[in-house]
């Protein structure tokens, strides 16, 4: 059986930090599993392009940080909060697609 | 000195907050109360139009008892964003609604009212002398600033210590970087601008850091020389390392470095030390000074008008077929409206689809049972946005496609009236760098002492 983030993560979620970058917060309540997760390699910013269809420069920040246990993920946002083809204005309902990333044992 | 003591009593002003742990926080004799009133999370129509979140009643609701309190201990009141853009037209309103409370319960103080709206013909004069750095929109023009509504800067934590150091009382301040409001009274007095800034960002939204985590409960930072502290006022509320540093996730792009009016605020070597079980220390944030001293702008566009209809499909014919009926019906909208030389703009969005993610949604091959569908027109006038949802809407309720079975008509209506207009729509233009000479300039303070 395949493990994914959602079976690992205690948080996986999505909000603006300003109007233009919708940024990602994957969060852990167990160290040995942010770990795991970390030596994987699996959250890069190449996958991260791959899931959400955009260019790798547009993957703004990807990376661990200890302190929280947990990953930031950063990513120009394809429009503008609240412009006219934005559906999501706190851009709060974009995290799903991370759930899915496969995490090797 | 050996610490000042902020209390948040909630991490945005209207949500209402827990009254006995806010009395349990007052308790603790904090130096101040902090409150962030604004945001542009809830996108550029607020920006856009100067209009305040929430009704002015609920904002009423929640000064009243933080004046009150804060009167009572004889402690300063600093507001910061108020209301929500931060511009002159809400600033007032934020203090129409100091001075009524005041009046109501016989309460006087110096209060400093603190603008950040700049005037449109002093912005474009700065313009003209440099450009100002992008950080998302377009670059910067004339005519932008001319179809903004009102254009706000982020002031930094320099307006907020003038006006304690001129002995306000009370501070209500138009749009504020969130974090500075937390940070004003320690570093005027004296304490490290990385610790208090810091300690800004945990407490600007209040229990949000705490565990359980709650926006509106109650929190307490201790800013002292080599470190600070935060503590949730709720007594079965935790800080724990995890949720305070989390916190520093938040609603920012990058972890470590977090650019503010005038510089960066590098939390690279952070620590965050368990103190109890309730209590978080963290030490090690430092502020590194730009160069320049810059603020960030804020302003909103008008595009036009919006009007929307909201409908839901269950046949699964009409479901496949859609993707073809909005071609067919987006030509026949052109051809009777003439919509790309007017200007309108016409979008679908299929809730059950890629509604809500769009561009970056990776389910490409969704196969719902039924969908919602949001026809959405912007146009120079409402009634032409109106004009063209509404015909789509016909065109659609009748249109014909493979495997129809049912004539009767297409779609099912939630609510009578079908249309509905929503007003001016905006969209988020000016989002920019402002280098600044002083970092007072563009913020100008008025006293008043308000007597009863």
């Amino acid at each position: 059986m395949t493990t994914t983030l959602l079976d690992l993560a205690k948080v996986i979620r999505s909000k603006n930090a300003g109007p233009f970058e919708v940024t990602f917060d994957i969060m852990f309540d167990d160290p040995a599993k942010y770990e795991r997760v970390k030596k994987s390699g699996v959250i890069n910013a190449a996958r991260i392009a791959e899931l959400y269809r955009v260019r790798v420069d547009d993957v703004l920040v990807c990376r661990p940080y200890d302190p929280a246990v947990a990953f930031k993920v950063t990513i120009r946002r394809p429009v503008g909060s609240g412009d006219i083809e934005d559906r999501d204005v706190y851009g709060c309902q974009q995290h799903v697609p991370l759930m899915a990333i496969e995490v090797p044992a | 000195m050996e610490e000042i003591v902020g209390l948040a009593p909630s991490g945005s002003m209207g949500s209402g907050y827990n009254l006995e742990a806010f009395k349990r926080g007052m308790a603790a004799k904090p130096h101040f109360i902090g409150q962030d009133a604004g945001s542009t999370d809830m996108g550029p129509y607020y920006h856009g139009t100067g209009a305040t979140f929430l009704p002015l009643a609920t904002y009423k609701h929640d000064l009243t008892t933080m004046l009150r309190a804060a009167r009572a201990q004889r402690i300063p009141l600093l507001v910061g964003s108020a209301l929500t853009s931060g511009a002159n037209v809400s600033l007032a309103q934020a203090v129409e609604i100091v001075r009524e409370i005041a009046r109501e319960d016989g309460l006087s103080f110096r209060m400093a009212v603190i603008s950040a709206e700049i005037d449109k013909a002093e912005l474009k004069r700065r313009l003209a002398q440099e450009p100002f750095e992008s950080i998302g929109p377009e670059p910067l023009t004339p005519e932008t600033i001319d179809r903004c509504g009102p254009i706000v800067a982020q002031m930094g934590v320099e307006p907020f210590m003038k006006a304690l150091d001129a002995g306000a009382e009370v501070i209500i301040a138009g749009r504020a970087c969130d974090d500075v409001i937390f940070a004003a009274l320690p570093m005027l007095k004296g304490f490290d601008a990385g610790l208090s800034l810091h300690c800004g960002k945990i407490l600007e939204c209040a229990g949000l850091s705490a565990v359980p985590t709650d926006l509106a409960e109650p929190l307490i930072g201790r800013v002292r020389r080599d470190h600070f502290e935060v503590e949730p006022c709720h007594p079965d509320h935790r800080c724990t390392t995890v949720s305070v540093a989390g916190h520093s996730l938040y609603e920012r792009g990058d972890p470590c470095l977090q650019p503010g009016p005038g510089g960066m605020n590098d939390l690279t070597n952070a620590v965050f030390t368990q103190v109890d079980d309730r209590r978080v220390k963290v030490s090690g944030s430092r502020f590194i000074p730009d160069a320049r001293y810059r603020v960030k702008l804020e302003g909103a566009e008008k595009l036009g008008f919006r009007s929307v209809v909201l409908v839901g499909i269950r046949d699964p014919f009409m479901i496949k077929a859609l993707d073809l009926l909005f071609a067919d019906v987006r030509e026949r909208a052109e051809a009777r409206f003439g919509m790309a030389a007017k200007g309108v703009q016409l979008n679908f969005s299929v809730y059950g689809k890629n509604a809500v993610m769009g561009a970056l949604e990776p389910m490409t091959d969704a196969d719902p049972h039924e969908v919602g569908v949001l026809i959405d027109a912007v146009a120079p006038e409402q009634e032409l946005a109106t004009g063209v949802a509404m015909f789509v809407r016909g065109t659609l309720q009748h249109a014909s496609y493979p495997g129809i079975r049912n004539t009767a008509g297409n779609m099912a209506y939630p609510f009578s009236p079908f249309g509905v207009p929503l007003g001016p729509a905006y969209r988020f233009a000016v989002y920019h760098l402002m280098p600044l000479a002083d970092p007072c300039e563009c913020f100008p303070m008025t006293i008043e002492e308000v007597r009863n």
